[in-house]
């Protein structure tokens, strides 16, 4: 980016507002309608963010986040994906599983937690738990919705020509239904982030930027807890923006089946 | 008629093996009853819980907490998503700060807010209120933008005036978009409230009521609320939604549903 284009009204703009929200913060931080402990300013925020990243404790809560998110979309998507491209080939399989489909997917992940709770305990297996199932119904339910919407002259053109069940596979209904399983992936990963914070406030044991939060709550450390807010924000973004876009121009966007969102 | 035989039969199978696997788990005596109580223990208790009131109070205080969060969020976001969308300014001024805030998952907040506003009603319809207004903001904005432009330039060239260009243009243009925000919205906000209710301990809360349960060992308890809580979601999203969106866009002949 040229420095030209850096300093247009634009850029400029959006950093005037995020500026204006922070002398917001401050203002509301300053006012004592809170105390102030409670409120802290920018700049006791900035230097608890700097002792936590020093301090390096946050680099282990942040893998620790980040390997039960990676865990438990691993598993979401070896349930989800097979499950369905069957209920997207297969009406018999689609008709077993739908009904338990809509009977579990509107409840949210959440609302397990104590259950898993008591037959699992505190921990990561509970923690991971949530998240697979807060990630492998976004997942399933697109992958089965891709499949379905695979343009049947597609099918009709490899089958006609010959090609093997494998090869159908492979080169028509993968790839046609990659953008809804890429659509399922994103969805799955933000749910998952969710669901991972949820679990470690609720059920997290020591390590992990969900626990970080609480355990500052108990120090009355506000400052911690918003440096590991921020943090969490920006790793979601980057995540977003880098793997997802990354994987969009990679696979649909090169092979013409999507545009590029500019 | 074999067929419908056959579809029923397919369509209870999964219900019929978790009830089979349930009732072994629980005869094999390798649980406490506590724990893993028979399903007509369950039944029972889900209906001593109608019964009793516990169960409809509690449920009416959840739909309402998420009632009024969402309709906060819904407010605030259709607000933002349509200035962004129709001033330039106010979208590079939103911009930035919405895109860091959006994929913060609200439930991060929810200690930080039990300090401000201590616990129970007030942190939990501000969370339910966080957790929606992103995703409405976002997509009323995504709608407003997306407006024809050549709707827009006939408008004007028709000399309509800049209110009722955006009374008669630009909000039915951009309203298929901001249902799916406030669909959205409300998916993420329903997400989100039964975690905040079980950290901000509310009095009447389905999330309480489970979070509660776990200390005395009562998974009857627990899964009645698991219950209520599946049956909401899925009233939420089958008929709440469709219903308004037939009323509206469909109607208008904007999507077909």
């Amino acid at each position: 980016m040229s420095i030209a284009a850096l300093v247009s009204g634009r850029t400029l703009r959006g950093a005037a507002g995020l500026l204006t929200f922070i002398a917001l913060w401050e203002i509301f931080a300053r006012s004592g309608i809170f105390p102030r402990s409670l409120t802290p300013s920018i700049v006791s925020i900035a230097i608890s963010t700097y002792y936590l990243v020093i301090d390096g404790d946050i680099f282990l809560h942040i893998l620790f986040t980040f390997g039960r998110v990676i865990v438990g979309l691993a598993i979401a998507c070896a349930i989800g994906v097979p499950l369905g491209f069957a209920m997207g080939r297969s009406k018999t399989v689609a008709t077993i599983f739908e009904p338990a489909l809509s009977v579990l997917m509107p409840i949210p992940s959440l609302a397990w937690i104590p259950l898993f709770i008591l037959f699992l305990g505190l921990g990561n297996v509970t923690t991971i738990l949530v998240v697979v199932y807060a990630a492998v119904f976004p997942m399933l339910y697109n992958v089965w919705r891709g499949v379905q919407t695979v343009n049947p002259v597609w099918l009709r053109a490899g089958l006609s020509m010959g090609s093997s069940p494998r090869t159908m596979f492979w080169r028509i209904v993968l790839p046609a239904s990659l953008p809804f399983i890429i659509t399922g992936l994103r969805t799955a990963y933000g749910r998952a982030w969710m669901a991972v914070i949820g679990g470690e406030l609720l059920a997290g044991t020591d390590w992990g930027l969900g626990r970080l939060i609480f355990e500052a709550k108990e120090w009355l450390s506000t400052g911690v807890m918003m440096g590991t807010i921020a943090i969490i924000g920006l790793i979601a973004l980057l995540t977003e923006r880098v793997i997802f876009e990354m994987i969009d121009r990679r696979t649909v966007v090169r092979w013409g089946m999507v545009r590029a969102s500019e | 008629m074999r067929d419908k035989v056959k579809h029923l039969a397919l369509s209870l199978s999964t219900f019929i093996v978790a009830a089979a696997v349930w009732e072994i788990a629980v005869a094999s005596g390798r649980f406490p009853h506590a724990l893993l109580p028979d399903l007509r223990t369950v039944t029972e208790k889900f209906f001593a819980l109608v019964g009793s009131g516990i169960l409809i109070w509690t449920t009416l205080g959840t739909i309402l907490r998420l009632l009024i969060g969402f309709l906060i969020g819904g407010v605030v976001g259709v607000v933002a998503g349509l200035l962004m969308g129709r001033y330039r300014w106010v979208e590079d001024f939103l911009l930035p700060a919405v895109s860091i805030g959006y994929p913060i998952p609200a439930l991060a907040y929810a200690p930080l807010f039990v300090l401000w506003f201590g616990l129970g009603n007030t942190p939990s319809v501000l969370l339910v209120a966080v957790a929606s207004a992103f995703q409405i903001t976002i997509n009323t904005w995504k709608g407003v933008t997306a407006v024809k432009p050549i709707w827009l330039r006939s408008a004007e060239a028709m000399g309509a005036s800049e209110k009722k260009i955006f009374y008669s243009v630009v909000l039915p243009a951009s309203l298929p978009y901001t249902m799916t925000g406030l669909r959205l919205g409300l998916g993420a906000a329903w997400r989100v409230l039964v975690g905040v209710e079980m950290i901000t301990a509310v009095a009447n809360g389905l999330g309480s009521l489970i979070f509660a349960a776990k200390q005395f060992l009562q998974t009857d308890v627990m899964l009645s609320g698991i219950i209520i809580i599946g049956l909401i979601g899925y009233l939420l999203e089958k008929y709440v939604f469709s219903a308004i969106e037939r009323a509206t866009v469909v109607r208008w002949g904007m999507v077909r549903l």
